[in-house]
């Protein structure tokens, strides 16, 4: 037995040769894409035309919320009452990973894979779908013909693509935004431009927001939001695979699985402006809208607005509930869910305040 | 040099097979892991209310629509203890067993024989991982068959698919879960050849199962998730979505082959350059 260490280099090697190979895995060679104004890229993203694609959408928030797992809200996501809330807090302190599947305007799939579930959101013409298969509840809606918008993410399937949170942000990135370009990186192997949107008002908590858009079709593939003072982004959204071929035409069919519960719903009204509520307190809380205020911004006409919901058409008790009190410390007026996005307050006269800005404003806003 | 001696490998294996599925303790292992589902079935079947939706295992509520999810829940319940618990006993006994039975210096008597040895046995146990995985199915399918409809299976995505695609895709689950054992059982050879006590090395493998499983629901750790052996044990569950989503299939099989590769490479060695006096 001699030269016995040499019995080892094996052992040794593996690990080395497993580093070259992620290592190279990771660098992907892709073009840079050709040089560009930042009014040219809002241009190729207004005109996009790759309405054809299917690929892989991972969504992460960062927002400073104490994470919750998903054991303790899957109780609270079967309950009436605090459904959609669980629902949301969930999207909001855990990382998803959605296929997304979309032929034309009126033909989109949002599949939303969890752990052993999934939640699919369908568009396929003027049905709207949504399934669970946790509690294999299926959502009916016939929308109006001619309805050219996509299905909103709901409790169910509570993730965007990329293309859909850019397009709002950039309808919203008016007079009050810096638009200029960063350093191009590819996506999901495509050369993309960056865009980077920097509010002028120094009264948000948003630092910045950066897309990145499809150097040939202009598709939005990734939309990072920043709050300040935090390096890693509050909020992520990209492609980790995309194809821009016609996905199957069979992805978009779909038909109630049978034993599933199909609940029939009535079509949306025209959407409403961030600022009004929706009417019917039984398709959303105002705590759930309050929460989509992470995307408020962008519909708001600047980035340091804060919405303002009167007690009327807040559901009494809002502050008793136990996922409130958990999450929200108590200050003087009121109780504040606070995030390094998003500040929600919820005063003791029963009005819900929020939106990208410092608590201190909302309570000047609120003893107003 | 294995190739020159492949017809002795070739009996070496069959021998070694035929070893491992005369004991006792394969065949009751794989009958506990048979029993699973059948138990899952049974419980389901005669229960006075019908399975809560969405409480209890996975797709419990499933089975009563089509049979055979008794074997996507047996597989699913069984993938982070039963079956690593099977897996551990078989592959923490490859060499540390005969060394113990003092059988190990007869085995090595032919030239070249630690290697081969080494290979041989790993195959054996790779083979348990097939059964294993299959015995669940079986008792799954054969519960599914007497005592439900095997009607049209509902699929994650809310689509429906024929009761001949479904037993497809529960073949190809027991695949997935084979492939996310073979890890394990590369650790398992790897303890076998540190000690002469076949237990010692059964609980490390076993033991190492859990941290793992332990530190993949950590969420401050998440940085070391996609390096963990059993981070996508249970993600078997994108073989029922719709489209199948193949890419865990194969993130699994580079994790598995990767663990092979280093496991394979230690135990080789470690039992090359050891003194087997037993």
């Amino acid at each position: 037995m001699k030269r016995i260490w040499t019995r080892w280099l094996p052992a040794a090697a593996v690990p080395a040769v497993i580093a070259v190979g992620v290592l190279a895995a990771g660098a992907a060679a892709v073009s840079p894409p050709p040089p560009a104004t930042p009014e040219q890229v809002l241009g190729l993203v207004a005109s996009h035309a790759a309405r054809q694609f299917s690929g892989t959408v991972e969504e992460k928030a960062d927002l400073g919320l104490p994470s919750i797992p998903s054991q303790a809200l899957a109780p609270a996501t079967k309950s009436a009452t605090l459904g959609s809330e669980a629902a949301l807090l969930e999207l909001l302190t855990t990382a998803h990973t959605a296929r997304v599947y979309a032929d034309g305007p009126t033909k989109l799939r949002v599949q939303v894979m969890d752990q052993l579930a999934e939640r699919d959101a369908i568009r396929n013409g003027n049905d709207a779908w949504t399934f669970d298969s946790k509690t294999n509840e299926v959502t009916h809606t016939t929308l109006p013909a001619g309805t050219g918008s996509e299905p909103s993410p709901t409790a169910k399937a509570p993730v965007m693509t990329p293309d859909q949170l850019a397009q709002r942000f950039l309808a919203a990135a008016g007079p009050s935004t810096n638009v200029t370009l960063g350093q191009s990186a590819p996506v999901a192997g495509h050369s993309a431009y960056a865009l980077v949107l920097t509010p002028k008002t120094s009264g948000t908590l948003v630092s910045s927001v950066q897309i990145a858009v499809e150097a040939q079709t202009g598709l939005p593939l990734s939309v990072d939001v920043y709050a300040k003072g935090q390096k890693d982004p509050a909020f992520h959204s990209a492609f980790t695979k995309l194809d821009l071929g016609a996905p199957d035409a069979s992805v978009f069919a779909f038909t109630p699985p049978a034993g599933a519960t199909v609940k029939q719903q009535p079509a949306p009204t025209p959407k409403a402006s961030a600022g009004t509520m929706p009417k019917s307190p039984s398709t959303a809380s105002p705590k759930a809208s309050a929460g989509t205020t992470p995307k408020s911004p962008e519909s708001a006409p600047s980035w340091d607005t804060v919405l303002v919901v009167p007690a009327a058409k807040v559901p009494a008790g809002l502050l008793d509930q136990p996922l409130v009190k958990q999450l929200a410390t108590p200050v003087a007026g009121g109780r504040l869910l606070s995030s390094s996005l998003v500040n929600i307050l919820i005063t003791d006269d029963g009005r819900v305040l929020a939106g990208a800005v410092p608590a201190s404003t909302l309570l000047a806003k609120a003893a107003q | 040099m294995l190739l020159s001696s492949a017809p002795a490998s070739a009996r070496l294996f069959v021998s070694e097979l035929s070893v491992l599925f005369r004991r006792w303790r394969t065949w009751t292992m794989l009958a506990a892991l048979a029993a699973v589902p059948v138990l899952i079935g049974l419980a389901v079947r005669f229960s006075p209310k019908g399975p809560p939706s969405g409480r209890g295992p996975a797709f419990l509520d499933q089975i009563t629509h089509n049979g055979l999810f008794a074997g996507v829940v047996g597989l699913v319940v069984c993938t982070p203890l039963f079956l690593p618990l099977t897996v551990g006993v078989v592959a923490g006994d490859t060499i540390a067993g005969e060394a113990n039975l003092g059988t190990l210096r007869y085995l090595l008597a032919a030239p070249a024989g630690r290697v081969r040895l080494l290979v041989v046995k790993y195959l054996a146990s790779a083979v348990f991982c097939v059964a294993a995985a299959l015995a669940v199915v079986v008792g799954g399918t054969l519960t599914g068959a007497v005592l439900f409809p095997l009607g049209q299976a509902t699929l994650l995505s809310g689509d429906t698919i024929s009761p001949g695609e479904a037993f497809g895709r529960l073949l190809l689950m027991a695949g997935y879960v084979t492939v996310s054992l073979l890890g394990l059982s590369a650790i398992g050879l790897f303890a076998s050849t540190m000690t002469n006590v076949p237990v010692g090395a059964m609980a490390a493998t076993i033991v190492l199962a859990v941290v793992s499983q332990v530190l993949d629901a950590l969420d401050q750790l998440d940085w070391l998730h996609p390096w963990l052996f059993s981070d996508h044990w249970l993600s078997v569950a994108d073989l029922l979505r719709e489209p199948i989503a193949w890419g865990s299939f194969g993130e699994n099989t580079l994790l598995q082959l990767g663990y092979i590769a280093l496991f394979g490479a230690l135990a080789y060695g470690r039992f090359t350059t050891k003194d087997v006096l037993a």
